[in-house]
């Protein structure tokens, strides 16, 4: 091209070459773009690998990297994980399996805790939401059309303004209860609200699924039942993969209904615990940036490794429903 | 519950269970071939754990809060009411000014985001061979949480300490006397009096923060949406003399619009019942300046110990709730009934 170039009229000349830059710009922009999407990050992470003088420097420093004669010096950065060992707090113990005990409240207990509750509200999610996505895609009853309007609207209902009530459905279960166990309710509160766009997702994906399948294994004489679990549970593992790490990542990130429907501190959520260190004044910035590192970085990997699920869920969910 | 009748004749996999029968066809002249009672309701048995934890945690709450929001709790006794809840919330001032916050967050905060998100999908749109991994990056926001998004915005401007705390110093910017941080700033006074226009700098910090937290979200609803413009259209659109902008205007933008809409509806929802954010970043402060309705009904249930107000101001955002979503319903394409069809 570049030989014959001479030989184009002005505009082809023109075309070629923004024809040929256009991906350039396009690309420098878009990293442009990401950059300042994870700046917020960036400066979490650096403030979470400060010391406590230089998180108290006034006028503030963006790298802990100065000296009193440079203002930059790059031999002279300081990074130090102060911050997420005041979070850990492990403590030698030759007890325990790795030979050291995590004794950081936050680690020890707030993040067991949401993974618990994460991990059973997910279960049981897609479980529910497998079985009724399979009535709604492939049964046809009385008030089937009703229902999923019914679902589809109770997905915009927050659970912040039924809170007030499930609170105090809460104290009345405590009172009345012998054996009330305040995070088995916490986890059906969680079932409850995260249930309905699962059971959306879910239901799409079944029908997708040809019942030419299905009807096969009847021939073979399986029954509806053993169809669901044999034939379409298989084939719908995207779909339920999708509405279980929904959910998880929904549960693990959820603050309020952890923060209020648990009295006992020890059943509180990580979510809690950072609040809790938000108050505590005497805890160092850096301290509060590796905590929010720490809790945010599990579903952070979770998210990159299953990222496709994640996508094709949430349009579907979200265009469908 | 009594109606459920097994697989229906015009789904095509019927004919093969009866065929397993013997029976040719379904119509209801015929007897029915003849099934267990388990496996002739069986969709009632799937349907049940949903509706049971549905009926306990969605909707006998919600009855329930109707209830609490007609009772006043005097000496540990609840005592009927009637409407006077309703009235206190209503006549209370913190409510008007509440209401107005909490509109001027969700414009803000739609039209921002929308802004973004669509300049993003836009670029996005160009099909590079590493847009998978721009819109990976671009999406980490989402996974964090509201909690944790305040907190990363808090850090930035904490007085004195924080990144951005010289810029927020400002006096010419942020008012002089109490212009150390973002946050302590209090409202400027307005330009009309009486119309609390140029809000609190923490109420557009807020703004920003759950813009930050929602654009990857609505990039990926509007370039699901862009893809799907067809690529035909756009190119004899270019034949025939039109730019790039007025094919944008006449076609690209018309097929995204029912997505925006979604969008618009999707935010309005998350924008009026988010809560965490404020909790960690502003605490609704300074003074009640970032208090939207939400944080308000946080503040009247577990701050003032007023069982009836808040079930009263719950059972209002409820029915806001309610209305948008059944509005989003009947406009996007999301009726089931035409989807069912399609």
């Amino acid at each position: 091209m570049e030989q014959t170039s001479d030989y184009l009229p002005r505009s082809t000349r023109y075309y070629h070459i923004t024809k040929r830059l256009q991906p350039w710009f396009f690309n420098a922009a878009l990293l442009l773009i990401c950059i300042m999407m994870l700046l917020p990050v960036f400066g979490t992470l650096i403030t979470s690998t400060k010391r406590q003088e230089d998180v108290q420097k006034n006028p503030p420093v963006l790298l802990p990297c100065d000296t009193p004669q440079h203002s930059f010096d790059i031999t002279a950065c300081r990074f130090v994980l102060e911050g997420y060992n005041r979070i850990i707090d492990s403590k030698p113990d030759p007890k325990s399996l790795l030979g050291i005990d995590l004794t950081g409240r936050m680690v020890s207990i707030y993040l067991p805790n949401t993974l618990l509750y994460a991990v059973a509200a997910s279960l049981l999610v897609t479980m529910l939401a497998g079985m009724s996505g399979y009535a709604f895609s492939r049964f046809r009853f009385r008030g089937r059309h009703t229902l999923q309007v019914a679902i589809l609207a109770i997905t915009g209902i927050p659970l912040l303004t039924n809170l007030i009530a499930l609170y105090q459905i809460g104290v009345f279960l405590r009172k009345a209860m012998p054996g009330y166990e305040e995070r088995i309710y916490l986890i059906i509160v969680y079932v409850g609200f995260f249930l309905p766009f699962s059971i959306w997702i879910v239901k799409a994906f079944f029908d997708t699924i040809p019942v030419e399948l299905e009807e096969a294994s009847f021939i073979d004489g399986c029954s509806p039942v053993q169809a669901l679990f044999l034939i379409v549970a298989p084939l719908a593992t995207p779909g339920l993969a999708s509405a279980f790490l929904l959910s998880f990542v929904g549960v693990w990130n959820e603050f309020i209904a952890g923060y209020l429907l648990v009295s006992r501190n020890e059943l509180k959520t990580a979510m809690f615990g950072l609040y809790d260190f938000i108050g505590q004044f005497v805890i160092g910035y850096q301290v509060l940036a590796a905590a929010c590192i720490i809790i945010a970085l599990p579903v952070v990997i979770l998210f990159l490794f299953t990222r496709r699920v994640f996508f094709r869920a949430m349009v579907e969910g979200a265009l469908k429903g | 519950m009594a109606g459920f009748s097994h697989f229906n004749s015009r789904n095509p996999m019927a004919a093969p269970v009866q065929a397993v029968h013997g029976t040719q066809s379904l119509s209801h002249k015929k007897p029915r071939i003849r099934q267990s009672f388990f496996s002739r309701t069986l969709p009632f048995w799937l349907l049940l754990p949903t509706l049971l934890v549905l009926a306990a945690i969605q909707f006998y709450p919600g009855i329930y809060s109707f209830f609490l929001s007609t009772q006043t709790f005097q000496a540990g006794k609840q005592i009927y009411n009637g409407t006077r809840n309703f009235e206190r919330v209503f006549n209370s001032g913190s409510f008007g000014d509440s209401l107005y916050i909490t509109l001027f967050f969700l414009v803000g905060y739609a039209v921002l985001t929308l802004a973004v998100a669509f300049g993003v999908a836009l670029f996005l749109n160009r099909k590079l061979r590493l847009s998978g991994m721009y819109l990976t990056l671009i999406f980490i926001p989402w996974v964090l949480s509201d909690v944790i998004v305040g907190l990363i915005f808090r850090l930035f401007i904490v007085p004195d300490y924080g990144l951005l705390s010289p810029f927020f110093a400002n006096p010419f910017l942020f008012g002089a006397p109490n212009g150390i941080s973002i946050l302590t700033t209090p409202q400027p006074l307005p330009i009309i009096p009486g119309v609390p226009f140029p809000p609190a700098p923490a109420l557009l910090l807020l703004i920003l923060a759950s813009a930050w937290k929602a654009v990857p979200f609505t990039t990926l609803l509007i370039l699901a949406a862009l893809q799907t413009v067809p690529r035909e259209v756009l190119e004899s659109s270019s034949i025939d003399g039109a730019n790039g902008f007025s094919s944008f205007r006449f076609i690209t933008f018309p097929l995204v619009l029912p997505t925006l809409v979604v969008a618009l509806f999707n935010l309005s929802l998350t924008g009026i019942n988010g809560v965490g954010m404020i909790f960690s970043l502003t605490s609704g402060g300074p003074g009640t300046a970032t208090e939207t309705l939400s944080y308000l009904l946080y503040t009247i249930g577990f701050g003032q110990l007023d069982f009836g107000k808040a079930a009263a101001l719950s059972v209002f955002m409820a029915i806001i709730n309610l209305a948008l979503i059944i509005f989003a319903l009947r406009i996007s394409r999301t009726d089931i009934d035409r989807v069912e069809r399609a």
